[in-house]
């Protein structure tokens, strides 16, 4: 009766993984940056996790639906839009011209973008590699291990990236909110 | 603690992703320095901004159905069937290390399934809420009308208490089935998050810490004789918070 494992695994995937919908909705957004684009790729991202789904084991679902949603957008990023995947080093220096330490470096570009007098539009102008970070943490409330499991790095990477977002929001933010 | 060994333990400390005994000693060092209190200060407010300013991205309506559409489209003519279901060997995997364990530990084994279940069904229970309708039984931020609905209903009287003044509003309450019997749930919102407290006799062992399941974060405590399990997707430390402002508002 394969019909019926196979709906039994459809079902058993709609209760685990669907409720993390949002989330994954979520952070597809912030990296594409575009309402239409987020939605394909986190259709993409369902069907693949869906074919994955027997790897899935008891445990995080929704850290297990945002690694595969963030490596769908990553995929879609190279095919379409492959300048936003400048190596964070790379994107670092190229801001400045010169080779300085990187924390400064994209600090500066946020700060060069002065017209933008709004948050998310700060945050949508980081590097993807510290605008994933900074919203796992902040908008999906995910913690470290958690956003190293998501993003593929060691937690201390997580944290100098949290670092670096913030340090760079920061300089460009709080310069408008004080004065 | 120095000033040095603060700065880079900030992130985290706003994070919470320190241990209790270092959270303690961050927090003298920053009530007493007048760099790094501002400078945690100013942490936690760009937060907040984050917060409140940028937009909550939901997935749309139509998003959601064109996706279950394509899964059964995908399941109807895809993938080569999987007779190993992931959950099935799961299961049998816990009964062998039950049974490993052996007779010495049966107790404990024993003790930790049952928990396990109530931790499943407390996860089940609290996912069909929020994706159904049925979100609340009696919809309301008033304890006196919550808890006495209650009465007639389930063994157990929960003590509801609301608590919007520190940003955990009861929202009203509801009867779920737990390990076959009718539990109370009191339900709370944080920000959009929603929090379910389930009220079981207590008994079980208190667990002292937040266990994440599938994403979720649940916690357990007994008071009395009355065990609860909260359980939200808002952060551990939020749910932490709950827990101690909960425990202290319902013995006062």
């Amino acid at each position: 009766m394969a019909w019926i494992a196979e709906r039994r695994r459809r079902s058993r995937f709609e209760s685990v993984v669907l409720p993390h919908l949002d989330a994954g909705y979520a952070l597809a957004r912030w990296l594409t940056r575009n309402d239409a684009d987020a939605a394909d790729v986190v259709q993409e991202a369902c069907l693949r996790a869906f074919r994955y789904f027997d790897s899935y084991r008891e445990g995080d679902a929704k850290s297990w639906l945002l690694k595969i949603v963030r490596r769908s957008c990553y995929d879609w990023l190279e095919r379409n839009r492959p300048s936003d995947l400048v190596p964070l080093e790379t994107a670092d220096a190229a801001s400045s011209g010169t080779p300085l330490p990187s924390t400064v470096d994209t600090e500066q570009l946020l700060q060069s973008r002065s017209e933008l007098r709004r948050l998310d539009r700060l945050i949508e102008e980081l590097p993807p590699p510290l605008r994933e970070a900074l919203v796992l943490r902040e908008l999906q409330e995910l913690d470290y291990r958690q956003i190293a499991e998501v993003t593929g790095v060691p937690i201390g990477t997580v944290m100098s990236r949290l670092h670096r977002a913030r340090s760079a929001l920061r300089r460009a933010w709080d310069g408008k909110e004080c004065r | 603690m120095q000033c040095e060994e603060v700065r880079p333990r900030l992130d985290a400390y706003v994070d919470g992703e320190v241990t209790e005994a270092e959270r303690a000693e961050l927090r003298d060092h920053l009530a007493g320095c007048a760099d790094c209190g501002p400078e945690a200060a100013a942490l936690q407010r760009l937060r907040d901004d984050i917060r409140r300013t940028v937009p909550a991205y939901r997935a749309p309506a139509i998003l959601r159905s064109q996706i279950r559409f394509a899964l059964r489209r995908e399941a109807a003519t895809g993938a080569p069937v999987a007779f190993h279901d992931p959950g099935w060997l799961a299961y049998a995997a816990s009964m062998l290390l039950a049974v490993a364990v052996g007779s010495g530990g049966t107790f404990l084994a024993l003790g930790e399934r049952q928990e396990d279940r109530v931790a499943s069904e407390v996860i089940d229970s609290h996912l069909r809420s929020l994706l159904g309708t049925n979100l609340t039984d009696v919809a309301s931020s008033d304890q006196h009308t919550v808890k006495p609905w209650f009465a007639g209903r389930s063994d157990v009287s929960p003590p509801a208490v609301d608590l919007s003044a520190e940003g955990f509003p009861l929202v009203g309450g509801r009867l779920d089935v737990i390990a076959g019997k009718p539990v109370p749930a009191l339900v709370y919102k944080r920000r959009q998050h929603v929090i379910s407290v389930y009220v079981l006799p207590a008994g079980t062992v208190d667990l002292g810490e937040t266990l994440t399941r599938r994403g979720y974060n649940l916690r357990h405590w007994d008071d009395g004789d009355l065990g609860f399990w909260a359980i939200t997707d808002a952060s551990p430390s939020e749910l932490a918070d709950f827990e101690h402002l909960f425990r202290a508002a319902t013995r006062g």
